[in-house]
């Protein structure tokens, strides 16, 4: 038995110590030739999308294809890169699989409706926000809630690895009432909890709640802690990042963003 | 600039300055497991003694429990329990869910566990008893269920074993178990290597004793059972 858990220990520490080695050689290898190589080598973009966000990464049933804002965005990125809008493969991802596939190197990007914060630029280099969107509430129309003041021991549904739940709660420490979060990891779980009456508020960013809106539901006028989107790549891929930022950059000064934010209706 | 490899150092040092909201988390799956084992057993029993009755109704109760609930996925119950019963108008709270939930789902096979056990002590015990004036209920108590115990305790620790890995679907509906504390952590700080590995570690810190204990358990059950006859010289010569 303790024969059993120290060689399990012994394991445990070899394991990490063999990753921590791997990793300071493969930075090493990276920065020298650089994921952009590899990239137009390879002759097409691997990006990581939302397939389940209305208006940002939806998959049309009806043509089995991934649409969207961030899709177009992915575009233009190939178009930049490759010289062929078409070079592109899309990966679905949720928040629980981007960064893992991101670091198995199973996509070069990830267009993800991810939101750039300083701890996550220590984990992935991010580039220029390609959106910015604050936090919104959604809530039962017969509740009649007019703000987060009215919610005052209240659960409120936010999605995992979202930032929202410390935006909210920092609002709330502000206005001096106490609110419970319940993390769930999909966007359509928190709308069956909030129609089941598990929580009181759907709390992400604006354009998404967009999708979630009907009949019963009305989004709450309050907007807080502006969240923006970045495209996320690998921390060594240092090549790669900063061709994608320029091209982010590019897009925002020669108005094609904002062209592509219009397209698809996302100012709410 | 720090490495980015998700298993370095210094995500875990990250990770052990959090230790008390993986530590809550532990204690949770802690009390939900135990309590949703006692459950476990008490419906087991019942159903597994159902099972075995001459009575038709109680036999057929039985059976559509151990049917409905092995048959259909934990998650789906679950989930049912959490959204269906709440817009029904009965909202439990998720500790009581994970307790019920995962305590009728493994009732059902504990039901199988103890309805085996009992059909394999021999009949003859049975009519033995009734010529001696035993009546259901005391042969039950008296004479098979304390041999049962022996021959299902090994496949009713494994039971056990998954019913606590079982208790982390609570993720699913924001159970403030240790996985949900997991998947909270390796979402919000991306540090997925050490939170997985960390909540892999301690549920196998609960699961191995037990899955050992049984393993041993079985062993000396099976010495025990070897008949040691006394050696007698003279018998060898007899042709």
């Amino acid at each position: 038995m303790k024969k059993m858990l120290s060689v399990l220990l012994v394991l445990c520490l070899a394991f990490t110590l063999a990753a921590c080695s791997s990793s300071t050689d493969s930075s090493d290898t990276a920065t020298t030739d650089g994921g952009l190589d590899a990239v137009v080598k390879a002759g097409v973009l691997r990006v990581g999308v939302k397939e389940d966000v209305p208006n940002f990464g939806l998959r049309n049933t009806q043509t089995g294809e991934i649409e969207g804002f961030e899709i177009d965005i992915v575009k233009l990125l190939a178009g930049k890169i490759l010289g062929d809008e078409n070079a592109y493969e899309l990966t679905p991802v949720t928040a629980k699989t981007r960064g893992p596939l991101l670091d198995n190197g199973e996509v070069d990007l990830v267009v993800a409706t991810f939101t750039i914060t300083d701890e996550r630029r220590l984990t992935y280099n991010f580039s220029t926000a390609y959106y910015e969107d604050a936090v919104g509430l959604l809530v039962k129309k017969d509740a009649g809630y007019k703000g987060l003041a009215d919610m005052n021991g209240k659960v409120i549904g936010v999605a995992q690895s979202a930032t929202s739940k410390e935006a909210v709660q920092k609002v709330a420490d502000g206005l001096g009432i106490k609110v419970s979060f319940s993390e769930y990891a999909t966007y359509p779980e928190i709308k069956a909890a909030l129609d089941s009456g598990r929580v009181d508020a759907f709390c992400v960013d604006g354009s998404i709640l967009g999708g979630y809106l009907d009949d019963t539901t009305v989004i709450l006028p309050d907007r807080y802690a502006p969240q923006q989107y970045g495209v996320a790549s690998k921390l060594n891929n240092i090549a790669l990042s900063k061709a994608v930022d320029g091209y982010i950059s590019g897009g925002i000064a020669d108005g094609t963003i904002e062209g592509l934010i219009n397209k698809w209706g996302l100012k709410y | 600039m720090k490495s980015s490899n998700p298993f370095a150092l210094w995500r875990w040092e990250k990770l052990f300055g959090e230790w008390q909201m993986f530590g809550e988390g532990f204690l949770r799956t802690i009390e939900i497991a135990a309590l949703a084992l006692i459950l476990a057993l008490v419906l087991g029993i019942i159903f597994g003694v159902f099972s075995t009755s001459n009575n038709k109704i109680m036999r057929g109760i039985s059976r559509i429990y151990v049917e409905f609930f092995q048959n259909t996925p934990l998650v789906i119950q679950i989930f049912f329990m959490y959204n269906g019963l709440a817009i029904a108008g009965l909202r439990l709270s998720v500790f009581v869910i994970g307790v019920l939930g995962v305590g009728i789902y493994h009732g059902a096979y504990v039901s199988e566990v103890v309805k085996t056990g009992i059909t394999s002590i021999p009949v003859g015990q049975v009519e033995a008893a009734k010529s001696q004036g035993f009546t259901y209920l005391q042969y039950m108590r008296y004479i098979i269920l304390p041999q049962t115990i022996k021959i299902i305790l090994p496949p009713l620790t494994n039971q056990s074993v998954n019913l606590i890995k079982n208790t982390s679907v609570l993720a699913m509906i924001s159970g403030f178990d240790l996985m949900y504390v997991a998947d909270s952590w390796a979402s919000s700080s991306l540090d997925y290597g050490p939170s997985y590995v960390l909540a892999g570690l301690l549920y196998f810190m609960l699961c191995f004793p037990l899955a050992t204990w049984a393993r041993k358990y079985e062993e000396r059950l099976k010495l025990n059972d070897i008949a040691r006859i006394p050696f007698d010289k003279r018998e060898v010569a007899v042709p």
